[in-house]
């Protein structure tokens, strides 16, 4: 062979072994530092196959590296009943963070991003094992929520026979916390009893017989909101609209954009199955997604629907979901202090209970 | 002495320069107003909007499946983002005329890199002159088409 | 200066004479080897970079450097300023081209069965399919339409049409003589060899009484394209390979700088009805391209992107329909009503030249509109091509995005104002009577209102 040519078949194959070894290098996720496991995970929308880790495993206090992108739209990584701060997950774009458990479990990871109609089972598990049994079998049994210690059954209807007039307002009704009895302002009552309830028990009490009906759903507004703070409310705000609004609706009619089209929940008309059935049709197409269960939610603004469930019965059926329309599950994600501020925020669409605790 | 055919190429010039440059008259006063833009399936709805130079515009941008953006070619302040469930604002003078792309900010799958729109501030000048210049350019061209004839003849 | 006849073997340089002014660049086999090389070894990273990269559009090499990237520098530089040159550097013939001479220089033990490109194909009771011309090529390009929405935005699948059209010229290759796959099958070939008459270059013989008197025919033999360099009247079939020049034993061959558009007014043989069709082809696809992808309407978008479904289908009989029988339609309505027709190809094929700066600058403007606001991603994916974190170059983080609300408009409308005056000027020269370059230029006007409305309306 000639030398040119023998020179130029170098330099060809020199130059398709560089384009070569890149592809290679890039093919093979694994390349990386390597101190500690890096899982490399995947965010998609569920349709596409949800998170690329369904599970990750770890040991209690050690550390897990994760490389993250997202790829098909934006999503967010965050850790259920923990402070650490989303971590936005751009689509090709890479984050790197670093989780570590102390105590054992079963911990849930999920989205913080609305990235479609199944945005809320973009959830995985992360299984910390530990040495440790007495402390595993500890984190197992926790106080049993109220809802299951009550009995209540959370897919009853539960409508509020009689409601107020106007608006119930906290201001208003703080001016009569002197008057009203002791078990009023107790805690225990308020996570129990629903505020129509309540009302009807103040009805009853000859000390307050002078106040008109108004007066007293202020006092029950009051009651309400001694329980909470202007904080607590901001932050459940928060949380309302990053998890909530979607499907309730930004001003809580239950109109929000992912449930247009869906016939209303009426829990009147719950088959055995679970399933709810349609007793108003709001738009076309309803029949596929009323037998998948999937129903548009109650108008909280409905003095009905909110005054006649107790923080008990709410809390329930946040923690469990289900009642066949869709509603996501949340026990795995909220903390208790947010579970709180998060019900207290849901009266306020039925009540005006903003107000300054002095 | 001038004759037609030097004359021509002048007239064009002068009708040319008429249609670039001359000023249209204002027609409407700006007002404040309102869109209400839904975001989803890589489409704004409504995709195009209208508006008068000057005007105060919100536009509420309401997403209808996954996060996405709104950014406004020639009005680099505006970026908003939505989700379902929180609807941004924004609130702007639209004080540069024109007819500018509405594009979508945030990566929100596949089509995203075409997810766009169009907001009309003003009539579309550079559209009507561009139209005008073209028309222009075949009525110049009849002219000297028939005179080539004309003379071959 | 040592000299070299063309008998001796020396196939990498030549130098004719005691001239020693001749420009390596031109006369040098190695400029145009490096370059291959290189866009080859791009070539094989964009299809790894399609198979194995991000499947995030914006971050994949893929994407950007072939739907981008080389897409504006054909459309802005290459065919404009070049004509063909692109071809001159394209991997896609280079390993069947190198295998099939014997090596990368020309002169070693050839491979392959060097047929002839058949003229036709029997179908049976279907008929006849006419392969010469550019039929196929225009079936190529409304193909490319079909399928464009998902091609553009799936890495993957970009990657597996280049390996599939390198694989595929690579086989031709070994079959058939001279460069079968960019002849007869390459659309981007098709379109490219209609745009270059308008180039400022071109490669063409100093003077014909030598070739008369030459026999051997040295630059048809070693002509890549199987051009006839003598009878080379536009740059349509030339690949600007420069290889004629270097064989040549009279140095009769010389690349030329010259006035725009040339081609479009010397005297030259008639065209073909086949590259009629394929300038309409392309008229039509810039407006349904401008329309999908440029356009305010989602619906029509999602329609062409739902490859597959029953959207799809109706996107994609209406964009056949219009592409292919309602553009070339409108053209012969007017041609007939500038005045009496002869037989309806032949007049379709006479009056075609007009069409062709039309188009150029109709897609020019559209390459504007679509990617001067995309070229931003061009040096972040150069430093991660695969989308996977790296920073190669430095580059990964570089935001640059300037302000063309203003200037690229305006640019558009003056580039399609000056592909109608340029069209008038050609259909001035090639009418047969005043009425019929009026109707040409109402074709024009139409075709330029249609593409204002899109682009900048």
């Amino acid at each position: 062979m000639k030398k040119p040519e023998l020179i130029a078949r170098i330099f060809l194959f020199l130059l398709l072994i560089a384009a070569g070894a890149a592809g290679v290098i890039a093919a093979v996720p694994a390349f990386g530092p390597g101190s500690g496991e890096i899982h490399e995970l995947h965010a998609r929308m569920p349709e596409n196959g949800g998170w690329s880790l369904d599970t990750i495993s770890a040991k209690a206090g050690q550390p897990i590296h994760l490389r993250m992108t997202s790829d098909d739209v934006l999503h967010s990584f965050a850790i259920g009943q923990s402070d650490r701060p989303p971590v936005d997950l751009y689509p090709g774009k890479w984050e790197e963070t670093t989780l570590v458990f102390d105590q054992p479990g079963r911990y849930t990871f999920y989205c913080t991003r609305w990235c479609g109609r199944n945005h809320w089972r973009m959830r995985g598990t992360i299984l910390v094992t530990g040495e440790d049994v007495e402390t595993a079998a500890q984190a197992e049994t926790q106080e049993k929520p109220l809802y299951l210690a009550l009995d209540l059954n959370l897919d009853a209807p539960h409508n509020a026979e009689i409601v107020p007039q106007r608006e119930p307002s906290a201001e208003r009704g703080r001016a009569l916390e002197q008057r009203l009895p002791a078990y009023a302002l107790d805690r225990d009552t308020y996570l129990k009893n629903s505020p129509e309830t309540v009302w009807k028990r103040l009805r009853t009490e000859p000390a307050l017989a002078d106040l008109d009906d108004a007066a007293l759903w202020d006092a029950v507004a009051w009651i309400w909101a001694r329980q909470t703070s202007p904080e607590k409310l901001a932050k459940a705000a928060g949380l309302y609209a990053t998890n909530c609004a979607a499907c309730h609706g930004e001003t809580g009619k239950g109109d929000g954009v992912m449930v247009e089209g869906l016939p209303r929940f009426d829990p009147a008309n719950i088959h055995k199955e679970g399933h709810a059935s349609t007793s108003e049709r709001l738009g076309n197409n309803q029949m596929a997604e009323s037998e998948m269960g999937l129903s548009a939610p109650g108008d909280f603004t409905d003095p009905k629907l909110l005054l006649g469930a107790s923080p008990a019965l709410l809390e329930g059926k946040l923690l469990r979901g289900g009642m066949g329309t869709g509603m996501p599950y949340w026990g795995p994600i909220f903390t208790e202090e947010e579970m709180d501020a998060l019900i207290a925020y849901l009266y306020q669409f039925a009540m005006d209970t903003d107000a300054a605790v002095q | 002495m001038l004759s037609k055919q030097k004359l021509f190429p002048w007239i064009f010039l002068f009708a040319a320069l008429l249609i670039v440059f001359a000023p249209l008259p204002i027609q409407a006063q700006p007002v404040e107003r309102t869109v209400r833009i839904e975001a989803g399936d890589y489409a704004f709805s409504p995709a195009v909007i209208h508006a008068n130079p000057g005007d105060r515009v919100t536009i509420e941008l309401v997403s209808k499946d996954v996060v996405h953006g709104l950014t406004i070619d020639g009005y680099p302040d505006i970026n908003l983002q939505a989700e379902p469930g929180k609807t941004a604002r924004t609130t702007f003078v639209a004080n540069r005329a024109g007819t500018f792309k509405i594009r979508c900010s945030v990566a929100c799958g596949s089509l995203h890199p075409f997810m766009t729109g169009k907001i009309s501030i003003g009539p579309n000048l550079l559209l009507y002159r561009a139209g005008g210049l073209a028309l222009l350019v075949l009525i110049s061209g009849a002219v000297y088409s028939s005179r080539k004839q004309k003379a071959a003849q | 200066m040592s000299q070299f006849t063309v008998q001796e073997h020396n196939p990498h340089v030549f130098e004719k004479g005691a001239a020693s002014h001749r420009n390596p660049l031109i006369y040098s086999r190695w400029p145009l080897f490096i370059a291959r090389a290189i866009t080859l070894a791009g070539f094989v990273l964009t299809i790894l970079a399609g198979l194995f990269g991000s499947v995030v559009g914006s971050q994949n090499f893929a994407i950007i450097f072939v739907w981008i990237a080389w897409w504006t520098a054909l459309k802005l530089l290459f065919i404009p300023l070049g004509g063909r040159s692109w071809c001159a550097v394209c991997p896609i013939p280079m390993p069947g081209e190198w295998i099939s001479q014997g090596g990368i220089f020309p002169g070693g033990k050839k491979i392959g069965l060097g047929r002839k490109w058949p003229k036709q194909l029997t179908l049976g009771k279907l008929g006849v399919l006419n392969l010469h011309g550019t039929w196929l090529q225009s079936a190529g390009f409304l193909m490319i339409g079909l399928f464009s929405a998902v091609t553009l935005t799936t890495p993957a699948l970009t990657g597996w049409v280049l390996l599939g059209i390198i694989v595929l010229s690579f086989g031709l290759s070994l079959v058939f003589e001279k460069r079968a796959f960019c002849n007869h099958l390459c659309p981007i070939g098709g379109f490219t060899g209609l745009y270059a008459q308008a180039a400022p270059v071109e490669i063409r013989v100093k003077d014909r009484a030598v070739c008369a008197a030459h026999t051997e025919k040295t630059c048809y033999q070693n002509c890549p394209w199987g051009v006839y360099v003598t009878a080379l009247q536009d740059n349509g079939p030339c690949g600007m390979c420069m290889e004629c020049i270097r064989v040549c034993p009279h140095d009769n061959v010389s690349i030329n700088l010259r006035e725009f558009g040339k081609d479009f007014i010397e005297s030259r043989k008639s065209s073909r009805l086949d590259e009629a069709f394929l300038a309409l082809v392309m008229l039509g696809c810039v407006m349904a391209f401008s329309a999908v992808f440029l356009g305010p309407w989602g619906e029509l978008r999602r329609a062409a992107y739902q490859v597959g479904s029953a959207n799809w289908m109706v996107y994609a009989a209406g964009f056949l329909l219009f592409a292919g029988l309602l553009i070339p339609g409108l053209y012969a309505l007017l041609l007939r009503l500038g005045g009496p027709v002869e037989k309806f190809g032949k007049s379709m094929a006479r009056f075609s030249r007009p069409l062709l700066p039309l188009g150029l600058a109709a897609w020019i403007a559209f390459t504007i509109s679509f990617a001067f606001a995309k070229l931003s991603y061009v040096l972040p994916v150069l430093s991660d091509p695969f989308g996977r974190g790296w920073d190669l170059f430095g580059t990964a983080g570089v935001v640059w995005s300037p302000d063309v609300s203003i200037i690229s408009p305006i640019l558009q409308a003056a580039v399609l104002l000056g592909g109608l005056l340029w069209m008038g000027q050609a259909a001035r020269r090639d009418a047969d009577t005043a009425r019929r370059a009026l109707f040409i230029q109402i074709y024009g006007l139409m075709i330029t209102i249609a593409m204002l409305f899109l682009l900048v309306g």
